[in-house]
C-alpha cells in the first residue's frame, strides 16, 4: 500500500530516440486506452451511481438523472454517521496499539542488547503475511464471550474474567496487534539511520534513559512515527476481514462491512453502497496525501549515506524482561491464534465441560477436513484462486513493466499522465475497487462479470501502483549505457527492449510478479462483489463458512488457506531468488 | 568545578581480536587539558568514551574529582549522566529539533542536581562566551557548521561540569575555520578553567590546545608530556616518526654514556645522537631526525658530514632537499625563497646531537 513516486525518480537524460512517426503515440495511446478502462472507468461509474439512483449500463442513460441532494441524502444517514464513527474509533484506537507495539519493538530490536533480536525481527513481521480474515476467525474462536476457548481457560483457572472480542476494544485490539508491523517498519529504520551521539548527548548532559526517549528519541523520529501511523491507519480503514468476523456478531459496523451490508440487502442498494464508498475513498486519498506529504518532507534525523556504529543500551538483566515482552507479543500474535484453530479445527465439538477436555484425545478427528473437502466448492474455490493469482501476476506484470519502461526510461509526451493513472489506485481501499468494478460490468451483458477476468483486472488495477514502484526501483538499476550500445549497434526499440532491458530487469520483473501473485491470492474486499458462484475465491469461501456458523468447518478451512499460502510463498520466493542468481551473472 | 581525571591501567576489548585499549594510565590535574593523539583506530576514542560511560571498560579504574566511576574488577560503574561531565561530538550532535537557546538548556533543565538558579542567565553568559548571543531563538538547523559546534560547546559548558570531553570536535569543519575555532577553543577552556581530555589526529591542534599531549598507537599510550618535550624528545621512535621525525638513519652503536649514543654510521664515520633508551654497544639502532633539524651547508664541531644532493623540489618559501649520506637517504628542509645548493653537488652538513634521538632497531614498523 504504499505510493509509487516514480514522478519524483530522476530521468536521465538520453540520446534522441529514433522513433518512428506512428508509432509513439499510438503506443502511449494504448497504454492510456488500458489504464482508463482499468481506473477511469470504473471510478467514473462509481461516481455515476454515487450521485443518481440507477445504473446509467443497466437503465440506459435516459434514466440516469444525477444529482448531487442523493449523495448528501446518503451522507446525512445516520446509519453510515455510525459506521463511519465506528471505523474512526477502530482505526484510531487500533493505530494508537500499533504505534505503542512498533515503538517498542523497533527501540528493543535496535538499541538494545535484548538477546535474540534478529529473531525478535523477524518473527514480528508474520503478522503481515496472516491473511486478516484468518486473524479474525482464530480470534473469534479465542475471544468469543460465551465459548471463546480464552474464557474457557479463565473458567478453568477460577478467574472471574470474560473476554468479549466481539466488541469495539476486540476489534481495537486485534487491529492493533497485527498492523503493528507497518509501524514498526518506518520507525526501526528511521532509528537505524539517526546518529547515536544525539541520544549520548542527552545522557551525558544529565537526562535519564526515559527522558532521552521523549525528548530526544521520539521527537527526532516523529515523521517516521506519523508515516506509520498513516499508512496502518489506512491499511485498517480498508480491511473486511476483521470487523466482520469481530465486529458483525456485536452489530458494529465500520465503512466496509457496512458497504458490503448494503450490496447483500435485498433488493441491494448499489447506488447508497456507491456514496459511502465515496466516502472510504475520500478518507483513504487524504490519509495517503498526507503520509506522502510527511515521507517528502526533510527527516531530522536521517542523515544520508553516513554509517552510524549501532548504539545498543546494555540493560543489564532487564533485557530478560523486554525479551519477554517480545516472546508475549510473538506468543499471542502467532502462536495462540494458530493453537486456536488447530483445536477449532480437529475438534468434534468446540464444547468443553472443562479445560481438561481440551486434551481428551477422543474429541478429535478429521471430520471438518472431510467436510469442507467433501464440498466441491472448496477445490474449485483453490482453483479459482491460483488462476485469479497466475493471470493477475501475468497481467499485472506485463502491464507494470510497460507503465515503467514508459515512465522512467523514455521521454514521450502523455507519460507523465500514465503515471499519475497508474498512481490513482493508491488510494482506492480494495472494497471500494470492487464496487466501482461491480458498477462498470454488471449490466453490460457477456461482458466480464461472472469470469474469473473480473477478479483479475480488479486486482491487477488494484496493485497496480505497488507493481509499478518495485519495477521502477529495478529500472533505475540498469545502466542506460547498456541499452544505449545496443541502440548504437543498430537494434531497434523492440530489440533493446527484449536483448537488454527485459534480462537486465528480470530479477525485478520477477520480484514484483510474485508480489502480485501473493497480494491477489489472499485478497478478499475487491473479491467480495465479483465473485458468483463459478468464480468463488479461497477468502470469499472462508467468509461464507464463518457466516454459516460452523466455527470448525472454518478453521479447518482457514488453516487449509494459510498452508497453502505458506506453501506458494515460500515457493515464489524460492523462484524468484533462482531468478535473481541467474541474472546476477549477467549484470 | 573543574576536578582531576585519573586513569589507571584502562583496558577495553570489543568481543574477540586485540584490545581496542590496553593498560593506558595517566593522570589530568584540575584545570589542565590534556590531547590524546595518534593515528586512526588507535584507541582515542575508545579511551574517551570510556570516561564518559559510553563504552563500558573491561579493566582497570577511572576517577574523576577522586571519586572512582568504573572499575569492573569491583563491579563499579557510575552512568554518563551521574559523572558530571560535557562532552563535545565529532558530529556536533546538536539536536536539530530544538532552538539554540533550548539546545543548552537542556542539560539544565534535566539534571538531577541543577544547581537552581536562573536558567537563562546561565544560557545567555554561555552563548555570550562562544560568541552566539545573537542567535540565541534560531532553530539550529539554520546554523553553520561551526556554529552547530559552538552550540555543542556551550551545551556542555552551561552547567560547569567537573570535567569536558571532546571527541576531534573541529575535524568536520573546513580548514580556515578550524584554524579560528581552534585557537578560541582554547582560550573558552583557560577562560573557564575546565579540566579538558580532548582526542584528535591533527598534531598542530594537540600542539595549540595541549598542555599535555599523549601520543597513541594501538591502543597503547607511548608518551604523555608537554608539547615541547614531544617534539623535542619523543620517548619511541613511532612518536619521533609520527610527529614529523621522517628521516631515519641505520647504525651500529659503538657505546653510550648517560642519554648520549656514539653510533657508526658505516662508510661516513660516528654521529652521535640523545637517546632515552639503554641501548648498549653491538645494538642495531635507528636514529630519527627531523628534516627541519639538518643545518645544510654548516659544519659545527660535532656531527658533521658531507653529502651529494640528488634532488631538489622548490616549493616557493621553502626548498626540500633529497641527500646521499654514505649510501642512506636523508631529507633536508631549507626555509627561504632562494635554493642555495645545486642537483649533484656534493656539501657538507651538520646533525646536531640534540636533534638525532637513537632507537633500538628492532625492525619493528612506523606505520
Ligand atoms: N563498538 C565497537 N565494536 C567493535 N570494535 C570497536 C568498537 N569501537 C571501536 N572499535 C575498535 O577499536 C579500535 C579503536 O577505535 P577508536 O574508535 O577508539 O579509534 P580512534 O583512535 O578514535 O580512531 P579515529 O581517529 O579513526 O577516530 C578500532 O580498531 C575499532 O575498530
Ligand atoms: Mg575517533
Amino acid at each position: 500500500m504504499t505510493a509509487t513516486n516514480a514522478a519524483a525518480l530522476p530521468v536521465a537524460d538520453s540520446v534522441e530516440r529514433p522513433t518512428r512517426g506512428w508509432a509513439t503515440p499510438l503506443w502511449v495511446g494504448a497504454l492510456l486506452i488500458i489504464l482508463a478502462f482499468l481506473v477511469i472507468y470504473p471510478l467514473a461509474m462509481l461516481f455515476f451511481g454515487a450521485l443518481s439512483d440507477s445504473n446509467p449500463v443497466v437503465d440506459g442513460f435516459g434514466a440516469f438523472r444525477p444529482s448531487i441532494a442523493r449523495f448528501l441524502e446518503v451522507l446525512g444517514n445516520e446509519n453510515v454517521h455510525l459506521a463511519f464513527f465506528n471505523a474512526l474509533l477502530a482505526c484510531g484506537g487500533g493505530t494508537a496499539l500499533a504505534v505503542l507495539i512498533g515503538l517498542f519493538f523497533s527501540w528493543i530490536v535496535v538499541r538494545t542488547d535484548t538477546p535474540g533480536r534478529r529473531f525478535i525481527a523477524g518473527a514480528s513481521m508474520v503478522p503481515l503475511f496472516v491473511p486478516p480474515l484468518v486473524a479474525g476467525v482464530a480470534w473469534s474462536i479465542l475471544g468469543s464471550p460465551k465459548t471463546g476457548l480464552l474464557n474457557i481457560a479463565l473458567k478453568w483457572l477460577g478467574i472471574d474474567f470474560r473476554f468479549d472480542f466481539y466488541s469495539m476494544s476486540g476489534l481495537i485490539l486485534v487491529f492493533g496487534i497485527y498492523y503493528a508491523p507497518y509501524v514498526y517498519m518506518f520507525t526501526s529504520s528511521a532509528l537505524r539511520n539517526m546518529d547515536p551521539s544525539l541520544e549520548e548527548a542527552s545522557e551525558v548532559a544529565g537526562a535519564s534513559a526515559f527522558t532521552t526517549l521523549f525528548t530526544v528519541t521520539f521527537p527526532l523520529i516523529a515523521p517516521a512515527i506519523l508515516a506509520g501511523m498513516l499508512l496502518s491507519f489506512v491499511v485498517m480503514l480498508g480491511i473486511y476481514g476483521v470487523p466482520a468476523a469481530l465486529g458483525a456478531p456485536a452489530n458494529i459496523n465500520v465503512l466496509t462491512t457496512y458497504i458490503f451490508k448494503l450490496t447483500a440487502w435485498s433488493p441491494p442498494l448499489y447506488n447508497t453502497a456507491a456514496a459511502v464508498a465515496i466516502l472510504l475513498m475520500v478518507v483513504t486519498a487524504i490519509m495517503v496525501w498526507a503520509q506522502q506529504k510527511v515521507l517528502s518532507g526533510k527527516s531530522f534525523a536521517t542523515v544520508a549515506g553516513k554509517a552510524f556504529r549501532p548504539r545498543s543500551l546494555n540493560l543489564g538483566s532487564w533485557r530478560w524482561f523486554t525479551f519477554a515482552l517480545a516472546l508475549v507479543y510473538l506468543f499471542i500474535v502467532v502462536v495462540l491464534p494458530t493453537i486456536a484453530l488447530v483445536i477449532a479445527a480437529f475438534r468434534k465439538f468446540l464444547f468443553f465441560k472443562d479445560f481438561d477436555a481440551v486434551f481428551d484425545t477422543k474429541a478429535y478427528s478429521l471430520v471438518h477436513f472431510n467436510a469442507v473437502f467433501d464440498n466441491p466448492l472448496t477445490m474449485l474455490s483453490i482453483w479459482n484462486t491460483l488462476k485469479v493469482g497466475v493471470i493477475t501476476a501475468l497481467v499485472g506484470g506485463a502491464l507494470a513493466f510497460a507503465i515503467g519502461y514508459t515512465v522512467n526510461r523514455t521521454h514521450v509526451p502523455g507519460r507523465k499522465l500514465i503515471d499519475l493513472l497508474a498512481t490513482v489506485p493508491v488510494a482506492i481501499p480494495g472494497l471500494v475497487v470492487g464496487v466501482a468494478y461491480l458498477w462498470a460490468w454488471i449490466g453490460l451483458p457477456g461482458g466480464l462479470y461472472g469470469t474469473i477476468w473480473i477478479l483479475a483486472l480488479a486486482f491487477v488495477a488494484r496493485f497496480m501502483p505497488d507493481t509499478v514502484k518495485a519495477l521502477s526501483t529495478s529500472f533505475l538499476q540498469i545502466h542506460r549505457e547498456l541499452e544505449e550500445a545496443a541502440w548504437i549497434c543498430g537494434r531497434g526499440l523492440l530489440g533493446t527492449i527484449g536483448t537488454i532491458v527485459l534480462p537486465l530487469a528480470r530479477p525485478g520483473v520477477v520480484a514484483s510478479m510474485t508480489l502480485l501473485f501473493v497480494l491477489a491470492i489472499r485478497e478478499l474486499g475487491s473479491s467480495l462483489f465479483l465473485y458468483t458462484s463459478d468464480t468463488t475465491v479461497m477468502a470469499v469461501l472462508l467468509l461464507d463458512y464463518y457466516e454459516g456458523g460452523n466455527t470448525g468447518k472454518t478453521a479447518a478451512f482457514s488453516l487449509v488457506q494459510t498452508v497453502i499460502l505458506a506453501v506458494l510463498l515460500g515457493l515464489t520466493n524460492w523462484l524468484s531468488r533462482g531468478s535473481a542468481q541467474g541474472s546476477a551473472r549477467v549484470g | 568545578m573543574s576536578a582531576a581525571l585519573s586513569i589507571e591501567n584502562l583496558g577495553k576489548r570489543f568481543g574477540v581480536g586485540r584490545p581496542a585499549v590496553d593498560g593506558v594510565s595517566f593522570d589530568v590535574p584540575a584545570g589542565e587539558i590534556v590531547v590524546l593523539l595518534g593515528p586512526s583506530g588507535c584507541g582515542k576514542t575508545t579511551t574517551l568514551r570510556c570516561v564518559a560511560g559510553l563504552e563500558h571498560p573491561t579493566g582497570g579504574r577511572i576517577s574523576i574529582g577522586g571519586r572512582v566511576v568504573s572499575e569492573p574488577e569491583r563491579g563499579l560503574l557510575v552512568s554518563p549522566r551521574e559523572r558530571d561531565i560535557g562532552m563535545v561530538f565529532q558530529s556536533y550532535a546538536v539536536w536539530p529539533h530544538m532552538t539554540v537557546r533550548q539546545n543548552v538548556a537542556y542539560p539544565l533543565k534535566h539534571r538531577r542536581k541543577s544547581r537552581g538558579g536562573d536558567i537563562n542567565a546561565k544560557v545567555n553568559e554561555t552563548l555570550e562566551l562562544v560568541g552566539l548571543a545573537d542567535y540565541a531563538d534560531r532553530p539550529v538547523v539554520s546554523l553553520s557548521g561551526g556554529q552547530m559546534q559552538r552550540v555543542a560547546l556551550a551545551r556542555s559548558l552551561v552547567y560547569r561540569p567537573q570535567l569536558l570531553l571532546l571527541d576531534e570536535p573541529l575535524s568536520n569543519l573546513d580548514a580556515k575555520l578550524r584554524l579560528r575555532l581552534r585557537d578560541e577553543l582554547r582560550r573558552i577552556l583557560k577562560q573557564t578553567g575546565m579540566t579538558g581530555l580532548y582526542v584528535t589526529h591533527d598534531q598542530a591542534e594537540a600542539v595549540v590546545l595541549g598542555d599535555r599531549i599523549g601520543v597513541m598507537r594501538d591502543g597503547h599510550l607511548l608518551q604523555m608530556a608537554p608539547p615541547g618535550e614531544i617534539y623535542n624528545r619523543p620517548a619511541d621512535a613511532f612518536v619521533a616518526n609520527f610527529t614529523g621525525a621522517s628521516n631515519v638513519l641505520r647504525g651500529k652503536v659503538l657505546a653510550r654514556s648517560g642519554e648520549t649514543a656514539t653510533i657508526d654510521l658505516g662508510g661516513v664515520g660516528r654521529i652521535e645522537a640523545w637517546t632515552p633508551q639503554p641501548l648498549s654497544a653491538g645494538d642495531q639502532a635507528r636514529i630519527a631526525l627531523r628534516a627541519e633539524n639538518v643545518r645544510l651547508g654548516e659544519r659545527a664541531e660535532r656531527n658533521v658530514f658531507s653529502a651529494r644532493v640528488l634532488e631538489r623540489r622548490y616549493q616557493g618559501t621553502q626548498t626540500v632537499y633529497d641527500l646521499e649520506l654514505g649510501g642512506q637517504r636523508l631529507e633536508a628542509l631549507e626555509l627561504g625563497t632562494a635554493a642555495r645548493h645545486d642537483p649533484n653537488a656534493e656539501i657538507p652538513l651538520t646533525l646536531p646531537p640534540e636533534m638525532c634521538w637513537a632507537y633500538r632497531d628492532e625492525g619493528q614498523s612506523l606505520d
